[in-house]
């Protein structure tokens, strides 16, 4: 895995970027921390924030010239936040007596600093902090500069004095009535390691590095109005504290400019949307400073800008609490240590590789991708749990194997000669299409294998009616797309899977595939694009509904659109045409079409993570009142688990008279598999008129299975006949424990890298079973 | 890996007919190897591992494992 560009695609992502305020406010106050405080009353935390990052926060609280305000996002929905309003509330209600600091032994060097402004004071304050000795250069008789300007209302003579005395208590040497021209300047740089310039005008002009404040390459450094294009005082502070972090740095002999880009005020690359917030005006003072109450109202306004698109729409980043480049930098951690745990790797295996973060960035950022990458290096290296993705591998080589797996071009003319005969030859649309058989097959219906598991029924009705409808011969193949191997990384397999498929359509020469399965038609797309492709859902819209009148009672469905056809719009449509012509209302979800969610089954985190599937699940339902119609038999699984009424399409267009469809439970594990194994036996028979060569499996054992246990073997990915093998060797070896107490057995079997146990009871012929559970671990009998 | 569990001591190996007896056992998965007191037939060697054992501590273990 290439995890520089991991992390390069990490430092894409926006989420910690700063909002707008705190990228424009020249010192960089943490506003979305400072306005949480206060909307939580906790003025004190907020004071200690403006204490952290304004230089004398005392009086510039009360003097700033505020450039947060004006750029801040709130502008667009009723008004700016009145962040300089809530700095004056919070010196009122959260100020505290400052802490003692203990200086530090003065070894850094000696500067003098001229001018006693505000951003020489800064600079002098922040250089004696970092352990220098400072020398002040003042013209006039009193410190401050221009700050006493500002004595009013809200800055008053009595905290100015204050603020002032605290700097000369510092006991830095000050020279009063000191004017500095050129000639004192250089004697000034020839006796101090290092010179501020904080005076307001200069007899000549100064070249100086934006940057650093360095100027010309030497040991002085100007900041204040000499270098600020405007009287802000804000930006005068900044500039006094960026001038003595590189005076600091040039003393200490290291690199000026390294790692400064962020200082003062800056583009934030955050993009922030706050169209979807409802305005709200600002909250008006009742008297000059803001009550208590006043200000945590209008601090609430804040919206907390943070680019959190991805993370909404998904449960999995929630539910992980993990932004991407978080993400990112522990898919980076986890992919570097060679030695020790691998803690990512849950986190890694519960995304459903679904592709709604993409869709949601503006940026593109697909975690997706990522995640799947990450998966797929580690299989490469062997890092992959492997009880992750077990079940759903032996699954795929399940419908991939002779049990299932099928091809077969369509019926010919010759061997169905005996239907051509009347009326069937004139009404049934399949007999007329095998009259029309040409022996060439143009298309190939690829049903996948979750479908005839839940629907075995209608493969076939599906099949007659294709042959029926489309132009050409139509041909079947059954097998699983490997979409299990693509979503557990396991490359290797899925090449070989893919070029298993190539193979037939080659010897079928090179049909259109017809799909009828979502996770088939991502595959496809990604693996095989050669191959031309059909949606079943396409050729109903084209061709006609099957069965005409079908209507039962009109409803309002919300579609759900099954993960993997994200971009695949016209499919969209053809599935909204069936619904509405079979008559049927539609409201569409919030997450529909190409911004849809993941049921819970996509990237195999049902089999990974079932807590993280269930999360999916229960989002998803709750999202609309309305009956939910899906057209993926897994989606259709997971929210009738779940609990929520769900129709398949398949559902309206083939209604079955068994009970209600929207509530069926689907099969389980290991009916599916028998399910597969009756539509491979079901096409031989009735379509192919052959005798199957594979039987079906057959259980020896009759089981009772209370539902409590029934529960458990599906929990547990059990098959029924790893069960019956267990029960096979119990029986016939007698390798099992019994407890003459209760007259239960319990028996085990190792089948491939699993040890099945099975708990069981037994009443004449009847095999009660009382637990089932597995585990992985071979325990050495010896 | 300890065994901690309470209903075993009714079981015994049907195909013997012997009391299992807690003793020390092989167990393994990927890179890991380990002993561990398990009940066990003495003349068969069958190992009687219980549900709690099975989806606790040896789950946990495999996890650990897993993620090694
Ligand atoms: S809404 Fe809040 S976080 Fe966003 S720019 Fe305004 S003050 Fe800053
Ligand atoms: S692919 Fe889906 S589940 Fe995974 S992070 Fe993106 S949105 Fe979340
Ligand atoms: S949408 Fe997600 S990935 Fe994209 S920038 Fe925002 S937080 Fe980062
Ligand atoms: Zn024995």
């Amino acid at each position: 895995m290439n995890l520089d560009k991991l992390l390069a695609t990490g430092d894409r992502c926006i989420h910690k970027e700063p909002p707008t305020c705190t990228a424009n406010c020249p010192v960089h106050l943490e506003i979305i921390d400072f306005l949480a405080e206060i909307e939580q009353g906790n003025f004190q935390n907020a004071y200690k924030l403006m204490e952290k990052k304004m230089p004398f926060h005392k009086i510039l609280g009360r003097i700033c010239d505020h450039p947060c305000e004006a750029p801040c996002e709130r502008s667009k929905a009723g008004g700016s936040i009145r962040i300089s309003d809530l700095e004056k509330a919070v010196l009122e209600y959260g100020a505290y007596k400052p802490k003692k600091v203990w200086p530090l032994p003065k070894n850094k060097g000696t500067v003098a600093v001229i001018g006693g402004g505000l951003s020489g004071l800064t600079a002098a304050v922040d250089l004696d902090k970092k352990g220098c000795v400072v020398t002040i250069y003042e013209k006039t008789n009193r410190l401050g500069g221009r700050l006493w300007d500002f004595v009013g209302d809200s800055l008053t003579e009595e905290v100015l004095l204050q603020e002032l005395k605290a700097v000369a208590d510092k006991k830095m040497p000050i020279h009063f009535e000191t004017t500095v021209d050129k000639n004192k300047l250089s004697e000034l740089l020839a006796t101090y390691d290092a010179v501020y310039l904080g005076t307001a005008a200069w007899e000549e002009e100064i070249k100086w590095n934006p940057l650093t404040f360095q100027a010309n390459e030497s040991a002085l450094f100007v900041g204040g109005s000499l270098v600020n294009q405007s009287d802000s005082v804000i930006f005068s502070a900044s500039s006094g504290r960026r001038a003595a972090i590189s005076i600091e740095r040039f003393l200490s002999k290291v690199s000026l400019t390294d790692s400064r880009e962020r200082e003062g005020a800056f583009e934030t690359p955050l993009h922030f949307d706050i169209s979807g917030k409802e305005p709200l005006a600002p909250i008006l003072k009742s008297a000059a400073i803001y009550s208590q109450d006043e200000a945590m109202a209008e601090a609430k306004r804040c919206v907390k800008c943070q680019c959190r698109k991805c993370i909404e729409g998904c449960v999995h980043l929630r539910k992980f609490e993990m932004s991407p480049d978080a993400y990112i930098r522990q898919i980076n951690h986890s992919e570097r240590i060679i030695l020790g745990t691998h803690y990512a790797n849950k986190m890694i295996n519960s995304c459903a590789e679904c592709g709604l973060c993409k869709e949601e960035c503006f940026l593109n950022i697909s975690m997706s991708d990522v995640i799947h990458e990450t998966r797929e290096s580690m299989v490469e290296r062997g890092k992959m749990p492997a009880s992750a993705h077990d079940f759903a591998l032996k699954d795929m080589a399940f419908s991939n194997s002779s049990r299932f797996s099928l091809v077969r071009k369509q019926p010919s003319k010759e061997e169905s000669k005996d239907l051509f005969y009347y009326p069937l030859i004139s009404f049934s649309d399949y007999v007329k299409g095998l009259y029309k058989g040409t022996g060439k097959t143009a298309y190939l219906f690829y049903p996948g294998c979750q479908l005839p598991a839940s629907y075995p029924d209608d493969i076939k009705s599906i099949y007659e009616y294709l042959v029926g409808h489309v132009q050409g011969d139509v041909g079947i193949y059954l097998g699983c797309c490997g979409a299990p191997a693509d979503w557990g990384g396991q490359q290797a397999l899925m090449q070989e899977n893919i070029e298993a498929i190539k193979r037939v359509w080659e010897e079928m020469e090179r049909p259109t595939f017809i799909l009828a399965c979502s996770s088939c038609m991502r595959i496809f797309e990604k693996y095989l694009p050669e191959i031309k492709l059909e949606s079943l859902w396409d050729i109903y819209v084209r061709e006609g509904l099957p069965n005409k009148d079908h209507i039962k009672t009109p409803q309002t469905l919300s579609i759900h659109d099954a993960c993997g056809t994200r971009e695949n719009s016209d499919l969209h449509e053809s599935v909204r045409k069936i619904v509405a012509k079979l008559g049927y209302g539609i409201e569409e979800l919030e997450y529909t079409k190409e911004k849809t969610k993941c049921c819970g089954y996509g990237g195999l985190v049902y089999y990974a993570n079932r807590e993280q599937s269930n999360a999916f699940v229960s989002e998803r339902i709750g999202e609309s009142e309305n009956d939910l119609l899906v057209y993926c038999a897994m989606c259709k699984d997971l929210f009738v688990s779940g609990g929520k009424r769900t129709y398949h399409l398949l559902d309206l267009i083939y209604p079955k008279a068994d009970g209600e469809a929207a509530t069926r439970k689907m099969p389980t594990l290991s009916e599916r598999h028998d399910n597969r194994s009756r539509v491979k036996q079901i096409l031989l028979k009735e379509i192919w008129r052959e005798e199957p060569e594979e039987t079906m499996m057959e259980d020896q054992f009759k089981l009772i299975i209370p539902d409590d246990v029934k529960q458990k073997i599906e929990d547990r990915y059990i098959l029924s006949e790893d069960i019956q093998a267990v029960l096979k060797n119990a029986e016939e070896n007698n390798e099992r424990f019994c407890n003459p107490e209760t007259g239960e057995y319990l028996a085990r079997l190792r089948r491939d890298n699993v040890t099945f146990w099975v708990k069981y009871e037994k009443e004449e012929n009847d095999y009660i079973l009382k637990s089932v559970y597995s585990h992985r671990m071979e325990i050495v009998e010896e | 890996m300890k065994h901690e569990s309470t209903d075993q001591t009714a079981w015994r190996c049907d195909k013997c007919q012997q009391e299992l007896e807690l003793t020390k056992v092989k167990v393994k998965y990927m890179e890991g190897n380990f002993e561990v007191d398990l009940p066990k037939c003495p003349s068969c060697h069958q190992v009687f591992i219980d549900e709690a054992l099975a989806l606790g501590k040896m789950k946990e273990v495999e996890e650990g494992l897993e993620d090694k």
